[in-house]
């Protein structure tokens, strides 16, 4: 058993866990579970989480490679009560539909936005290519991308609704 | 009720009710769950396509620490399930039929105790003989998988007399198509929770389209009365048809772990489980037949056609019927022969997926008009405006076409946004000036007959409960569920514009059999209709008592009473003669129009309406039901009313093809939707998109490929459902023409949006490199083989 301390979404937590365990399992585990299981092999990008600002696949991340890391997952950077721009963007732009990649993707557009504030729609393409959606062909997706960019630069009128 | 501009819900591009909880991960899919004492089930599955089981040892299984129980067939009390035919066991007793066939359910204290347990029981099989293709199968020769043999049933359309016409027609075209599987991949996989429950029964809570099927299921193979089977939908990522049926025999099995440990058990597949034993879209082959005169009138069609059902029968009768009636497409044919074999085979179980059948057949279909057009030296598109089907003429069944059928509409409105011609007419200077790229556009038509056909009539009723508080609040519970299409936000726009209610605090609750009546499945397009009608059913009961209410306190007889706007206002109605339409027993389901100067400005606001409601102990709770009229049928003959109304679609796809490596890149996809009337442009305008993205892959990158009935790709990294990167740029039109029984003129389109694309795509890629493709998907080899032929790659 290895001893492991991440910062889970700003909060330091201490566990135990195999040495093979992946951090999607050890995430769950905690009670995350807002990170998503879809295919278990780095194909889908349900899981995918913030580690140390890095976009990763969290079920081919070992949770013992994490140690002292830090993990932002979709909970993490907004609640429902108050969410990130790119949440509001999200819902407002109806990229959701079934909502089970929508946490992964979130955190693959925020990674994005971090890095390249104003991409055009090819770097969001290629900033999204790792996370699967199977409802939405990834249009409204591109838009709440965009918007939600406008709204982070402060180009974008006050949303409403 | 066609004109929308006077509402004030419906048709306006609002938030779905269910997206802040999806965004930051709340919303509880069923491996969520987190309940005290849960334990896990894995299964031990069949390597073998068909074989003999002579013997399960389990001893080794149940010494491993941790394990509960390890079940097999004498551990379920009725071991027949099956939707339609209860052909098939929950665990194979004696003999094993497809590759993934249960034979024994573990139940442990952990995910990886049970699966590491379920690989040690040990079958000893004796293999059998296997058949892998439909037509192989039907052939004295082929190994019989049931006692009936391979033949699950035949399904006819006879009408007028197609052989004699074709022996006399002066064009007659034939054909073969084949088509492949195609795995839903719903991002969520099967998965479901059971929970015992004192005094006997169960609980259920999973992913799934159809609780009501999920509660017969679970009862029948239990042994269980249905009233102790409750059954609710989890938040469900994704279905696409996949968590039609099947999610019942997932249901069942976890009961089954709950019943016989005692505690809460969740069975949830890993995505290669998913992809080796859950349904598919059916591989078919179609051999057409169609008959033509000089002018490009369509005389006759006779198709013969192979469903492979794979090792049980699922719901493959079902879609069968879908492909049999819609195998003319959109087109009229004086003379019809259609025969529908639907086969067991050691393959796949084929099942429910968007579309049901329809997308097979307009492959076909529309291929044939593409080769009848070219041998008539008729424009395509102008062959398919000449036999288009139109409001009142017949259909193959013979049903004449009911209203709203705006099918000229859809194609010109095709052509029109498309620029179909130019498009055309780019194309070809594209490929006069590159020598290893190539373009080419495609136009596809489809028509689907919206809701359930007439042999499932009978799970056609749906229920729904309105209940509004006193503060104003609404709560809907509907039989229909929500899989990502947007279901509950139509519904919820439906019941906020019906009680003048804010949209804002209506809640749809999850799915719940206590709740409402048996609603029928979630499927066919059928949500919006049926759920969409019992919502407002229910919505006008509670609205006509607020009405006399709101009249009693504004002073007014309740049908100066208007509803809209978050309040009920006085309107005075004078003279009242030249109003006839307003009436108290007959609300308007619309804002009354009336001249400015009558409006009055005694109004009560909705809450304060509800408040004062339930001070005078006011029922403000109603359920609603909607059935729609019989639909005769003579299976004998396919004659009668299949459908009770049908949708038209049309797409065009333009494609480049990269003629070294055989890539092909969908450019741009027009559609064009005939949806009755808008609810909600946004989810519309949603599920426009995914089924065009799902219907590209389908076409193109998604090739399942089997060995002996074994998946040799389950799974994301080699089945390749698009990405943001193979994404097309889309444009999505709709033609409004009110289908007069849908709730504010609404038609479905979950179904619809899928079901020409593939074919659009496929003629465009076709037309990029000189060819009329007939097998799906058209793979990359497909592309080198077709170039290598005319020497154009090299």
């Amino acid at each position: 058993m290895v001893n492991v301390t991440l910062t889970l979404n700003g909060e330091k937590t201490a566990c135990t866990v195999l040495p093979d365990e992946k951090l999607l399992d050890t995430l769950r585990r905690l009670g995350r579970t807002d990170v998503k299981k879809g295919c278990g092999e780095g194909t889908c990008g349900s899981c995918s989480v913030l580690l140390n600002g890095r976009l990763v696949a969290s079920c081919i991340v070992f949770t013992a490679a994490a140690d002292g890391g830090e993990i932002l997952t979709a909970a993490g950077l907004g609640t429902a009560d108050n969410p990130h721009p790119i949440q509001s963007s999200f819902v407002k732009a109806g990229a959701v539909q079934c909502g089970f990649c929508t946490p992964g993707m979130v955190l693959a557009a925020k990674a994005l936005l971090d890095v390249v504030p104003e991409p055009d729609v090819q770097q969001i393409k290629l900033a999204l290519d790792g996370n699967l959606c199977r409802c939405t062909g990834y249009v409204k997706i591109i838009d709440a991308v965009q918007s939600a960019a406008r709204t982070l630069a402060g180009k974008d009128e006050v949303p409403h609704a | 009720m066609s004109d929308t501009s006077r509402l004030n819900v419906i048709g306006r591009p609002l938030p779905r009710v269910d997206a802040l909880e999806k965004v930051d991960g709340k919303a509880r899919y069923v491996d969520d769950y987190r309940i005290e004492g849960l334990v896990h089930c894995a299964m031990t599955l069949s390597p073998h396509p068909h074989a003999e089981v002579l013997s399960i040892r389990t001893d080794e299984a149940l010494a491993v620490p941790g394990v509960l129980g390890v079940f097999t067939a004498p551990d379920v009390p009725v071991n027949q399930i099956g939707c339609v035919f209860q052909d098939q066991p929950l665990l194979a007793a004696e003999r094993v039929r497809f590759v993934g066939d249960r034979v024994a359910l573990v139940v442990a204290k952990t995910r990886d105790i049970a699966r590491k347990a379920a690989a040690l029981v040990k079958v000893d099989y004796r293999p059998l003989p296997s058949v892998h293709d439909a037509e192989e199968a039907l052939k004295d020769v082929a190994p019989k998988l049931h006692a009936q043999g391979n033949l699950l049933a035949h399904q006819k359309i006879r009408f007028g007399d197609a052989a004699a016409c074709l022996a006399a027609c002066d064009v007659v075209v034939e054909h073969e198509f084949e088509v492949n599987y195609q795995e839903h991949a719903y991002l969520e996989p099967q998965g479901a929770l059971a929970v015992p429950e004192a005094g006997g029964g169960v609980t259920i809570a999973g992913s799934m389209q159809c609780p009501f099927y999920v509660q017969s299921g679970v009862a029948r193979a239990l042994g269980l009365d249905r009233n102790r089977v409750r059954v609710e939908q989890a938040v469900t990522g994704g279905g696409f048809g996949g968590k039609e049926e099947y999610p019942s025999e997932v249901a069942a099995l976890a009961a089954l772990a709950a019943l016989a440990t005692g505690r809460p058990a969740k069975l949830v597949f890993s995505r290669a489980e998913d992809f080796q034993i859950s349904t598919k879209r059916h591989r078919m082959r179609m051999r057409y037949k169609v008959g033509a005169d000089r002018e490009g009138k369509l005389q006759a069609i006779y198709v013969t056609q192979f469903v492979d059902s794979g090792g049980y029968a699922g719901l493959s009768t079902v879609v069968a019927e879908r492909a049999n009636t819609t195998a003319a497409g959109p087109y009229f044919f004086p003379n019809a022969h259609v025969d529908t074999f639907i086969v067991y085979t050691n393959n796949l179980l084929g099942g429910a997926f968007r579309g049901f059948g329809n997308p097979q057949v307009t492959f076909a279909i529309e291929g044939m008009m593409e080769r009848l057009a070219a041998r008539l030296g008729m424009d395509p598109v102008e062959l398919r405006r000449k036999n288009l089907l139109s409001e009142g003429m017949p259909l193959i069944c013979g049903q004449a076409l009911p209203p709203s059928a705006p099918s000229r509409d859809v194609l010109d409105t095709l052509a029109q946004r498309s620029d179909f011609d130019r498009l055309r007419a780019e194309a070809l200077e594209f490929n006069r000036t590159h020598r290893f790229r190539r373009k080419g556009v495609g136009l596809a038509l489809s028509m689907y007959g919206c809701c359930l056909h007439a042999g499932g009539q009978h799970l056609e009723g749906s229920g729904a409960l309105v209940q509004v508080r006193a503060d104003g609040s609404v709560e809907v519970n509907i039989g229909g569920t929500e899989l990502g299409q947007g279901a509950f936000t139509v519904v919820a726009q439906i019941a906020a514009e019906t009680l003048g209610a804010d949209y804002a605090r209506v809640r749809v609750l999850p799915t719940d059999t206590r709740m409402v009546a048996d609603s029928g499945p979630t499927v066919a397009s059928r949500t919006t209709i049926m759920s969409g009608n019992a919502v407002r059913a229910a919505s006008l009961q509670i609205r006509s008592r607020l009405v006399e209410l709101a009249a009693s306190m504004l002073g007014c007889p309740s049908r100066e009473v208007e509803v809209g706007n978050g309040a009920y206002r006085q309107v005075p109605v004078d003279p009242p003669a030249l109003r006839p339409e307003v009436s108290a027993s007959a609300p308007s389901p619309v804002t009354i129009d009336h001249p400015s100067s009558t409006i009055s400005q005694a109004n009560v606001r909705f809450p304060d309406l509800c408040m004062e409601a339930f001070r005078r102990k006011l029922h403000l709770a109603a359920s609603g039901w909607y059935a729609p009229p019989p639909k005769p049928w003579d299976k004998d003959t396919g004659q009668g009313i299949a459908y009770s109304v049908y949708c038209f679609t049309g797409n065009v796809a333009v494609v480049e093809v990269d003629l070294i490596g055989g890539l092909v890149k969908v450019e741009k996809v027009f559609a064009v939707h005939d949806v009755g009337q808008v609810l909600n442009p946004v989810t519309l305008e949603g599920q426009v998109h995914g089924g065009i993205v799902q219907g590209m892959g389908w076409a193109l990158s998604e090739n399942l490929v089997l060995d002996k009935g074994r998946c040799l790709n389950p799974g994301f990294t080699d089945y390749l459902i698009p990405s943001s990167l193979d994404m097309p740029q889309m444009d999505a039109t709709f033609v409004e023409e009110p289908y007069p029984d849908g709730p504010f003129g609404a038609k479905g389109i979950g179904e619809p949006s899928l079901i020409s694309v593939p074919t659009a795509v496929a003629l465009a890629a076709g037309d990029a490199c000189g060819q009329l493709p007939d097998r799906l998907p058209v793979t990359p080899e497909t592309v080198l083989r077709w170039t290598a032929k005319d020497g154009n790659g090299q």
